[in-house]
C-alpha cells in the first residue's frame, strides 16, 4: 500500500501516487493547488498557520457564472445604499471552519480596491461587505471569495432580524449605565448607612445624597426609560402591567428624594431607585436574549434548496432558474442531487432517499413511469423526469410555506408571571393611594400622607416579583444544559410543565434508526474478508449495519479488492473474486439468481451466498433505544399521554408501539399528516409535546407547543426545534420534563414568597410603621430570598 | 477634614469612571463585542498588518469620498 499524504490546502489525506506534486507541495486537486498560489502570491499563506492546520473542504465545485449577482433584480432586492453612497450587502459565507477562515476572508476582500468594509461574523457565517460600485463591481468580489476556496450567496438582511440585534445592543448599554452607576451609588450608600449608626454631619449627608441624586438620574432616565415606555403603552390599551409600577415606584421615590436632599432633613433613597431598575433590567434582559429569532430559522431553511437546476431544452442540457421550469419540462436529476421538482421519471432508474418525507432511510428504487417527489435525493439514479407540477405547487415548496406560516403561529401560553403582575401592579396603587388620602382625612399633614404612601409602593418593591421567574427560568435552563437539554427560550420551560399530550415520532426517536444485526446464521464457514468488503462497498443502511457488526466483533479485518463489482438496485450487491461468485442481498436477489432457501423472519434479511449456495443469513431489526418503555410509563404516572406517529406501515408500528407500551399510535403518516395530527389535538385543547429527529417532522414540530428534537437530527429540525436532546437518549426526554415541573414549580414558590413578604409589610408600611432602614433592608431582603430560594433546588438536583 | 475634600474626591472618581463608562459604551455601539469568538480570537491574529490594514482602508474610505462625491 502506498503512502498517505495530506493535501497542502485541504489538510485532507489521499494517497500520494493520485495526489498532484508540486515542489515539495502535494495536492489533492487543481482547485487546491489554485487557491494555494493564490494565497502565496498574496502573501496570504499565514493562514495555513493560523488555521492551525484543520481539514478544509477542497475546491471541486465549478460554480456557475457569477454575473448574475451584478443584474438588476439582485440589486433591488438584496443591495443598500448606505448614507455614505456606498453601496452594502448581506452574505452567508460557506465553509468558514474556523477564525483563521474569516481572517482569511477578511484580508483578501479588503486586499481588493474599491471594498471599504468587510466584517464576516464566525458565529453564524453572516458578513457585511461595504464597497464603492463605480470601482468594483459585486460579481468580482463574489467571484475573489470564491477563489479562495469559500462560497458566497446573499440573504435578505430582513428588518425582522437586525431590529432584534438592535434591542440587544441597546440592552447592553443601558444595563452598562445602570450597574455602573448602581455599585457607585453602594458605595456611597455605605457611607450613609455607617452614618446613620454612628452619626453623621447633615452637611456630608447632603454630599452624600447629590453625588447619589447625580448617578440615579441616568439610570431612571436612560435606562429606566423601557419602563417609562411599556408602561406608557400598557396604559394605552388599559392595562395596568408591572412596567407602571416600577416605573411610577421609582420615579416617585426619585422626586421624594430630590424633595429630602433640597430640605436636608430625612432619609434619600436614590439607591432604592437605582437598584430598583437594574435589577428589573436584568430581568427583563435575560428575557429578551432568550426569545430565539424566527428570521434567522428561515435563513436556514432557504440555504437547503438549491435556486437552479438542470433541464433538456432543444436536445441539450441547460440550467433553469428553479422558477422557470414549467409543467411538461424534462429535468434532469444525477446522482447524489436533490430532487427539486415533482414529476414523472421518463429515462433512467435508481435508488431515491424519500427519509426528507417519510422519515424512513431505507431507499426506494423508482424506474421509468414512476414519480418522483420534490425533497426527495437521488442516491444513485441518473434520470430524466418530466415534471407535473411548477416549483410553486411542488410538495417541497408546499412545505417551505407551511413551515413559515407554522413558525410565525407557534401557540403561546400566556406566562403566569404576566397575569400576575396585572393584578398585583393594580392593587399596590390602589393601595398606595387610599393609604394617602386615609391619612389626609384623618387629619395629617400633606407631607406626612404622601410619603407613607410612597413607602407602600417603595416597599411593595416588585424586585422579588420580577425576579421571581427569570431566576427560577434561569436555574432551569442551567440545570438542562448540564444534562444535555438546550431550551431555547426561557418561556418554554414553563410552557412544557403543563403539557399533557407527547407525541413521538418512531424512526430515531423511539428507536435508534439504523438497523443493527440482532441474530445470525451461519450454515457454512466461509472468508470473513469477503463480507466486510462487499458491505463496506455500499451505502446501504442494511449492509451499513452489518458492517458495523462485522467490525465490532474483529477490528482486524482487511479490504479485499474484487475482481468483479456491481450493485443491482432494490437486491443487493454482486461480486467476483478469484473465481468465486459473491452474492449479498435481499429475497429477491436470492430468487433472481435461482437460490432455494427456505426462511423467514419478521426482522429485515440479509442473505450471503458464495457460489450459489447461501453461507449465512443475517437478521436485522431496528432497535428500541434504551429507557422508551420507562419513559412512557413514568409519563402516564404524571398524567402524560404517549401517542406515536410514523410513516412507516401498520406491522412495523404495532410490533414497536406494543414493546413500548404505548396504545395509540397512527402509521403511513407524511409530514403533512403528522402536522395536521397536532392540529387535531390542539382542537381538543390538548397542549402538545412533539418528539422527532428528521426533516418529515419540522412541520409538527413547528406546530406543537413545544418541539423537541434530537440532536443528531437534521440541521433544519433542530433549528425549528424548542428544545434539543443532545445526547439523542430518552433518558433526557424524561429529564426535560422533570426539569420544566420543577422550574414551573420554582416560579410558583417564587410568587408565593414575594407575595407573602409584601402581605406583611404593605399592611406595616401603611399604617406608618416603616422606618427607612426597614425599608431599604426589606427591599434586598425579598429578592435575596427569591434568588436563594431558586439555588436551593439547583443545589438539591446537582446533589440528587 | 473639610466638607470640600469629600465632595472633589466623590466627584473626581465619578467622573474617572464615567469616562471609562463612556469608552465601554463607545465600544458596544461601535460593534466591537459583536461576535464573541471572533471578538476573543482576534487577540491571536493582531498585529502590525492588520493595523496598517485598518489605516489603509480608513484611507481609501476618505479618498473614494472625495474623488466620487465632491461636496
Amino acid at each position: 500500500m502506498s503512502d498517505k499524504v495530506l493535501c497542502t490546502h485541504c489538510h485532507l489525506e489521499f494517497n500520494e501516487s493520485v495526489m498532484i506534486v508540486d515542489g515539495e507541495h502535494y495536492f489533492c486537486c487543481s482547485g487546491c493547488q489554485g487557491v494555494f498560489h493564490l494565497l502565496s502570491d498574496e502573501g496570504l499563506d499565514t493562514f495555513y498557520e493560523k488555521s492551525n492546520n484543520v481539514s478544509l473542504t477542497p475546491l471541486t465545485h465549478q460554480y456557475d457564472d457569477s454575473s448574475n449577482f451584478n443584474a438588476d433584480a439582485f440589486y433591488d432586492k438584496f443591495v443598500k445604499t448606505n448614507s455614505d453612497g456606498f453601496k452594502e450587502v448581506s452574505l452567508i459565507i460557506e465553509g468558514i471552519h474556523c477564525s483563521a477562515c474569516v481572517w482569511l476572508n477578511e484580508k483578501a476582500l479588503h486586499k481588493m480596491d474599491g471594498v471599504i468594509e468587510a466584517n464576516i461574523n464566525f458565529t453564524n457565517n453572516k458578513a457585511t461587505i461595504v464597497w464603492a460600485d463605480e470601482v468594483v463591481k459585486l460579481s468580482k468580489i463574489i467571484d475573489m471569495i470564491r477563489s479562495i476556496g469559500y462560497n458566497a450567496f446573499a440573504y435578505d438582511a430582513s428588518i425582522q432580524e437586525s431590529h432584534a440585534n438592535r434591542e440587544r445592543k441597546d440592552y447592553y448599554l443601558k444595563m452598562a449605565v445602570a450597574i455602573f452607576a448602581s455599585m457607585n451609588i453602594m458605595w456611597i450608600a455605605v457611607a450613609q448607612y455607617a452614618g446613620y449608626f454612628s452619626g453623621i454631619t447633615q452637611d456630608i449627608k447632603t454630599i452624600l445624597n447629590i453625588a447619589e441624586g447625580i448617578l440615579a438620574t441616568p439610570v431612571l432616565f436612560y435606562s429606566g426609560w423601557v419602563f417609562f415606555r411599556g408602561a406608557y403603552y400598557g396604559l394605552k390599551t388599559k392595562v395596568v402591567n408591572m412596567d407602571l409600577l416600577v416605573a411610577s415606584g421609582a420615579s416617585l421615590t426619585y422626586l421624594y428624594s430630590i424633595y429630602i436632599t433640597l430640605l436636608e432633613d430625612g432619609e434619600a433613597y436614590f439607591d432604592s431607585v437605582s437598584m430598583i431598575i437594574t435589577f428589573v433590567l436584568i430581568g427583563k434582559f435575560l428575557e429578551v436574549i432568550s426569545k430565539k429569532n424566527a428570521a434567522d430559522t428561515l435563513d436556514v431553511i432557504g440555504k437547503h434548496i438549491p435556486s437552479e437546476v438542470n433541464i433538456v431544452k432543444n436536445g441539450s442540457v441547460i440550467s433553469c432558474k428553479l422558477d422557470d421550469v414549467g409543467v411538461g419540462d424534462i429535468v434532469v436529476v444525477s446522482s447524489g442531487e436533490k430532487v427539486l421538482l415533482d414529476g414523472e421519471i421518463i429515462k433512467g432508474a435508481g435508488s431515491f432517499d424519500e427519509s426528507n418525507l417519510t422519515g424512513e432511510s431505507e431507499p426506494i428504487f423508482k424506474s421509468k413511469g414512476q414519480n418522483v417527489i420534490s425533497g426527495t435525493t437521488s442516491i444513485n439514479a441518473d434520470i430524466h423526469f418530466r415534471a407535473t407540477k411548477d416549483f410553486e405547487h411542488s410538495t417541497l415548496s408546499n412545505l417551505v410555506t407551511l413551515l413559515e406560516s407554522a413558525i410565525n403561529k407557534k401557540p403561546r401560553i400566556q406566562q403566569i408571571a404576566n397575569r400576575l403582575s396585572e393584578h398585583f401592579s393594580s392593587a399596590i396603587l390602589i393601595l398606595s393611594f387610599l393609604t394617602f388620602l386615609f391619612w389626609l382625612i384623618f387629619g395629617n399633614s400633606f407631607e406626612t400622607s404622601f410619603m407613607i404612601g410612597i413607602s407602600v409602593i417603595i416597599i411593595a418593591c416588585p424586585c422579588a416579583l420580577a425576579l421571581a421567574t427569570p431566576v427560577a427560568t434561569l436555574v432551569g435552563l442551567s440545570l438542562g444544559a448540564k444534562r444535555g437539554i438546550l431550551f431555547k427560550e426561557a418561556a418554554q420551560l414553563e410552557t412544557m410543565a403543563k403539557v399533557d399530550t407527547l407525541v413521538l415520532d418512531k424512526t430515531g426517536t423511539i428507536t435508534v434508526g439504523k438497523p443493527e444485526v440482532i441474530k445470525e446464521h451461519i450454515y457454512e464457514e466461509f472468508d470473513k474478508k469477503l463480507l466486510y468488503s462487499l458491505v463496506k462497498a455500499s451505502n446501504h443502511p442494511v449492509a451499513s449495519g452489518i458492517y458495523e457488526h462485522l467490525k465490532k466483533r474483529d477490528e482486524n479485518l482487511v479490504d479485499i479488492i474484487f475482481d468483479e463489482f456491481t450493485q443491482i438496485p432494490a437486491s443487493g450487491i454482486s461480486a467476483i473474486y478469484k473465481k468465486q461468485e459473491i452474492l449479498g442481498g435481499n429475497k429477491k436477489l436470492i430468487n433472481d439468481n435461482c437460490i432455494e432457501i427456505d426462511f423467514s423472519s419478521d426482522n429485515t434479511l440479509f442473505y450471503f451466498a458464495v457460489n450459489k449456495k447461501i453461507v449465512a443469513i443475517y437478521e436485522l431489526s431496528d432497535k428500541i433505544k434504551d429507557g422508551a418503555k420507562e419513559l412512557v410509563d413514568n409519563l402516564l404516572k404524571r398524567g402524560i399521554q404517549t401517542i406515536m406517529l410514523t410513516g412507516d406501515n401498520e406491522h412495523v408500528a404495532k410490533k414497536v408501539a406494543n414493546e413500548v407500551g404505548i396504545t395509540s399510535y397512527v402509521y403511513e403518516q407524511t409530514p403533512e399528516n403528522k402536522a395536521e395530527y397536532i392540529n387535531k389535538l390542539h382542537q381538543d385543547s390538548k397542549r402538545v409535546v412533539m418528539v422527532g429527529d428528521g426533516v418529515n417532522d419540522i412541520l409538527a414540530l413547528a406546530y406543537a407547543d413545544i418541539g423537541i428534537v434530537m440532536g443528531s437530527g437534521s440541521d433544519i429540525a433542530v433549528e425549528v426545534s424548542d428544545v434539543v436532546l443532545l445526547d439523542d437518549s430518552l433518558k433526557s426526554l424524561q429529564d426535560a420534563f422533570k426539569i420544566s415541573r420543577t422550574t414551573f414549580g420554582l416560579i410558583k414558590q417564587n410568587f408565593g414568597i414575594s407575595l407573602v413578604y409584601n402581605g406583611v409589610t404593605i399592611p406595616l408600611a401603611m399604617a406608618g410603621y416603616v422606618i427607612p432602614l426597614v425599608a431599604a433592608i426589606s427591599m434586598s431582603v425579598s429578592s435575596l430570598l427569591v434568588v436563594g430560594n431558586s439555588m436551593r433546588i439547583r443545589w438539591k438536583w446537582n446533589k440528587g | 477634614m473639610d466638607n470640600w475634600v469629600i465632595a472633589m474626591m466623590l466627584g473626581a472618581s465619578i467622573f474617572l469612571g464615567a469616562v471609562a463608562l463612556f469608552a465601554f459604551l463607545w465600544a458596544i455601539k461601535n460593534g466591537q463585542f459583536d461576535d464573541e469568538e471572533k471578538f476573543l480570537n482576534a487577540a491571536k491574529f493582531d498585529g502590525e498588518d492588520e493595523l496598517n490594514d485598518a489605516v489603509n482602508l480608513e484611507k481609501r474610505k476618505e479618498e473614494l469620498k472625495k474623488s466620487y462625491r465632491p461636496e
